[in-house]
């Protein structure tokens, strides 16, 4: 038995190794070729609602890009995958665009397991990744320039939360968070905020997913009858949470973030308006006012009045890119990475049309990129400049928006 | 703290039925089953499927699909179990989680990760002793008690129960007994698929309807059988109510987001310390 | 593509040695361990946190974890010495695992919750040039796989695999024979853990991030229908079955190529479905595998060819 098992073991190895042997080829950057840009977003899995539209969105912009000329002559390609909302998936997606597509550009990246798992792929092989995820984790430490969050940091998200509470007169709150990446940080900072300003924070508690039941932690937070309890988590446990609240008869207010409290109607549809009545949410949003945004919602033929949370984020991830690559005239990241500021932050001449950009960018002209999402300016370790969040309450089943404000 | 204990004894309730299904499925059978978590996820959606969809009233959707999830339990019987009839009781515990996995994800090929609901107004809260409760936690706690009284009256007043027993407590003497053990099987997984998908419609009451929904009841379940005793009813009913009232009180002196170590305990305590639980018979296998 | 099938090779290695450990401890032991998952959550934490908070080398953080989740598998066998069934031993050890996942998501002051651990380094990633290194970690793997087939296998033909085997056969003989022999059992226990925390340490590297989201339950499907397809107790089946599922499920991402009308929800409910069918059609047909258990005749026969 030991021989066969032996000889077997052999003989799979040599498979294994035998293409080895063969030499180490590279077409994907020869003159002429399509640049391959790697797009890893949820299709499925807890944040699959969202994967669809930041598809269609770099889709569109790839395409718009191309039939302009492209980026050095070349046409982009994009290789679309579902990361599943894991980070194993993710990590596996970030592997294949790099060695088996040859992509020097890594774009979508929805959540934080998913950017927190590529962030050592991308740092070793010297390939950017542009992440949409809010944990500050994602950019902290030595990123070498290769981490890029096109998003609002998640301590921010904190930060403008507790403004808005204070300003809504709540003098005492409870906070429930779900045990989760990004959760965590928005908690910390926002207790810390309401404090500092005087409020008091009567109880925090943090739960984890797929729980049979969460009746004992609405009845320790809500019991203590704080004016307004903040719920920061994901869509199932809110449904059960607030199902919970309004069996037990509680009447504290209840703000959420969007993901929770909206993800496109669903929470309303499961609730009922009755329910949901009253409660309000907020998530890091476009600037809709903003030139580069009604742009993009043309580009995706939507209504002008459509609010896209995370699909300008793609659009101005492949826009960055194209634009970098054509200013370091170079389509490999450790050349156009260090351009990525210069184009986003300037100075130079504001423009917030792709095509029109890459045109002075060819001639030579400085530029100051605006994009979809935001203005598309960034420090030094990776993260974005200038992001705001949308505020909504619930009324009768619909949410009206409330007004927009930054950190 | 009434009010935690009373949150408790809800959560207790609405566990008595799908006990009382892997003590009854135990004690025929012989092997825990990991599918019941995913079966009463399936039944719940079928009820779903006809109120909110079809327009139903929940009571009558729940109604034929008790009785329509008893046959589908009788049927996957016949094409997962009865092939491995007489193996032992870790191949059925295997092809048990195989059939969870399968459930599960048949439920969320159809209706998708998102989470729904009955089509049913909310409850809302009036005030006993002192006590928040209301009237669809009142109507939980009237059906776990009919199901209970109508178990013990079918295990000890009828034939078919008698049989059940019979092919518990000594598979081989009931056979020589002319019992026939197929039939006494198929009796047994329809009233346990009543129990599931009664048991499924009341978490989806209570929760929500998502496809992990059976399965996060798993391990309490489990631990409230075993702390009854595999085979007893009465235990499973009993093991149901302490399990949930132990875990919410737990609440009071430890973070929440451990209190799945409670049934995790007594699952480990009772196996090593006294197998047969609180109500059941010693069991000697072989 | 070379290199996607070289990872790919990886993964293989570190979910053959967790399907070898596992058989090792049912196949041969007769303990189903069915808090697999929980104790391989244990051997990558453990392996990532003595790096990262201890400042150890790998070698000595994959030695740790070996040793701690020996150890964790030890206690568990031991406080469960009285538990003689296998369905009850498989569900104590069950709450067990999800015990430790439990701990791990919770207890962010050790484990960071829900964030993980990143930036977990590769053994001896400085010492070799970065464009060769998925080929050395390819070979490291294939080495320690080969290593534990070897070590498991010397262990079960020894007079302690044999002791081992009389009491997966009958325990109640076995135990009239004495305590000592039941003793046995927990250290069969232990060396199937010590290779579980060896299969996390290898994960660990491998993504170098771990968060509890990557050790859910169908951990241990993967693990059983490799351990069953392999043959329960036949070593090398039980590699033969981890790169037939590993293979499977990595493949099975290419249906969407092929089934372009159900979105990506609906096929990958179909992927576990087709697991759970997998793994009921084996049950049902092969249990016994496709490779036959070692058999005692056999060792007298080596045993006496030897001693000429």
């Amino acid at each position: 038995m030991i021989r066969i098992t032996r000889r077997r073991m052999l003989k799979s190895a040599a498979a294994l190794g035998a293409p080895l042997a063969f030499p180490y080829l590279n077409l994907a950057h020869a003159q002429g070729a399509p640049i391959p840009i790697g797009v890893g977003v949820p299709l499925t899995g807890n944040a699959g609602a969202y994967g669809p539209d930041m598809a269609e969105a770099a889709k569109r912009t790839a395409a718009k890009i191309n039939a302009a000329g492209g980026v050095l002559g070349r046409k982009l390609e994009l290789f679309i995958e579902d990361s599943e909302s894991s980070a194993a998936v993710a990590a596996n997606l970030t592997q294949k665009f790099i060695n088996v597509h040859k992509a020097q550009s890594c774009v979508g990246y929805w959540g934080t397991p998913e950017g927190m798992s590529s962030r050592p792929i991308a740092v070793q092989n010297k390939v950017v990744l542009m992440v949409s995820s809010a944990a500050n984790a994602i950019t902290e430490g030595d990123t070498q320039g290769y981490v890029w969050r096109f998003q609002m940091k998640a301590t921010d998200w904190g930060i403008v939360i507790s403004r808005a509470a204070i300003k809504l007169g709540f003098k005492t709150v409870g906070v429930l968070g779900l045990q989760n990446a990004f959760v965590l940080p928005i908690m910390k900072v926002f207790e810390e905020k309401m404090k500092e300003a005087g409020r008091q924070v009567v109880d925090s508690l943090i739960y984890n997913p797929e729980q049979p039941s969460y009746r004992a932690e609405v009845e320790r937070i809500f019991g203590k009858k704080p004016e307004a309890v903040y719920c920061f988590g994901l869509l199932p446990d809110f449904v059960s949470i607030i199902k919970e609240v309004y069996r037990g008869g509680f009447e504290s207010k209840v703000v959420a973030l969007s993901i929770m409290a909206d993800a496109e109607g669903k929470f309303v549809q499961a609730v009922g308006n009755q329910v949901a009545e009253g409660i309000r949410h907020f998530q890091p949003m476009p600037d809709v006012a903003a030139p580069g945004y009604k742009k993009f919602v043309q580009l995706m033929g939507a209504p002008a009045d459509r609010v896209f949370l995370f699909p300008p984020n793609t659009h101005d991830q492949i826009a960055i890119t194209a634009l970098a690559m054509e200013r370091a005239k170079s389509p490999m990241a450790a050349d156009w990475s260090k351009q990525i500021i210069t184009v986003g932050n300037g100075p130079g001449q504001e423009v917030d049309d792709v095509v029109d950009a890459l045109k002075l960018v060819r001639e030579g002209k400085p530029i100051n990129f605006q994009g979809a999402g935001s203005t598309c300016d960034f420090t030094q370790n990776g993260d974005q400049l200038g992001r705001g969040m949308g505020h909504w309450i619930i009324k009768s089943g619909k949410s009206v928006f409330v007004e927009y404000q930054k950190p | 703290m009434l009010q935690t204990a009373f949150n408790g004894l809800i959560s207790g309730v609405i566990m008595t039925l799908p006990a009382l299904a892997v003590t009854l499925l135990f004690g025929v059978l012989k092997f825990p089953n990991f599918a019941v978590g995913a079966m009463m996820t399936v039944a719940a959606y079928l009820a779903f499927a006809l109120n909110a969809q079809l327009g139903w009233s929940l009571i009558a959707a729940t109604a034929v699909v008790a009785i329509g999830f008893g046959v589908v339990c009788i049927l996957i019987d016949q094409l997962t179990f009865k092939p491995l009839r007489g193996r032992s009781a870790i191949t059925l515990m295997v092809a048990s989680l195989g059939l969870g996995f399968i459930l599960e994800n048949l439920a969320r090929f159809a209706y998708g990760n998102t989470a729904r609901s009955f089509a049913i107004e909310l409850a809302r809260p009036f005030r006993f002793l002192d006590v928040r409760m209301n009237h669809e936690q009142m109507i939980t706690f009237a059906i776990s008690t009919a199901a209970m009284i109508a178990m013990w009256l079918l295990l000890t007043r009828s034939p078919v129960g008698r049989a059940m027993r019979a092919v518990a407590d000594n598979p081989q003497l009931a056979l020589v007994r002319g019992i026939d053990a197929e039939r006494i099987i198929r009796w047994t997984w329809f009233i346990t698929g009543m129990l599931l998908a009664v048991g499924g419609v009341l978490i989806g009451m209570d929760r929500a309807l998502e496809p992990p929904m059976g399965s996060n009841y798993l391990v309490s379940v489990f631990g409230a059988a075993i702390l009854g005793g595999l085979g007893s009813p009465l235990g499973a009913f009993a093991g149901a109510l302490l399990i949930g009232v132990a875990s919410e009180l737990s609440t009071l002196v430890m973070p929440p987001n451990y209190r799945i170590g409670i049934p995790l305990a007594a699952i480990a305590l009772v196996l090593v310390f006294r197998p047969q639980g609180l109500f059941g018979q010693p069991y000697i296998r072989k | 593509m070379i290199s996607f099938l070289v990872l790919l090779g990886i993964v293989v290695c570190f979910s053959a040695i967790l399907a070898l450990a596992l058989n090792f401890q049912w196949g041969l032991g007769g303990m189903v361990n069915f808090g697999l998952a929980g104790f391989y959550t244990l051997g990558a934490y453990t392996c990532a946190l003595l790096i990262l908070k201890g400042g150890a080398n790998t070698l000595v953080a994959t030695l740790g974890a070996m040793a701690i989740v020996a150890a964790a598998c030890a206690l568990t066998a031991l406080v469960t010495l009285r538990v003689t069934e296998e369905d009850y031993f498989a569900i104590v050890t069950l709450g067990v695992g999800e015990m430790l996942r439990l701990v791990a998501l919770n207890e962010d002051w050790l484990t960071k919750g829900a964030l993980g651990l990143s930036g977990i380094p590769r053994p001896l990633d400085h010492l070799i040039p970065h464009d060769v290194y998925v080929y050395f970690l390819l070979g490291l793997s294939l080495a320690l796989l080969l290593g534990t087939l070897w070590v498991l296998n010397v262990l079960a033909r020894s007079p302690f695999g044999r002791i081992v085997r009389a009491l997966r056969e009958d325990d109640v003989v076995a135990a009239t024979l004495g305590k000592n022999v039941l003793w046995a059992r927990v250290r069969v226990f232990a060396i199937g853990g010590a290779f579980i925390g060896l299969a996390g340490a290898l994960h660990a590297f491998y993504y170098q991030y771990i968060d509890p989201t990557q050790f859910t339950n169908i951990v241990i499907a993967y693990a059983f229908m490799a351990v069953i397809a392999g043959g329960r107790g036949a070593h090398a089946g039980a590699i033969w079955g981890a790169a037939v599922v590993m293979v499977l499920l990595e493949g099975s991402r290419f249906l969407k190529d092929v089934i372009p009308w159900l979105d990506s929800d609906r096929l990958a409910a179909i992927r576990i479905i087709i697991i759970g069918v997998g793994l009921i059609l084996l049950l049902v047909f092969r249990p016994q595998g496709f490779l036959r258990e070692h058999r005692l005749q056999v060792d007298l026969v080596t045993a006496t060819m030897r001693n000429r």
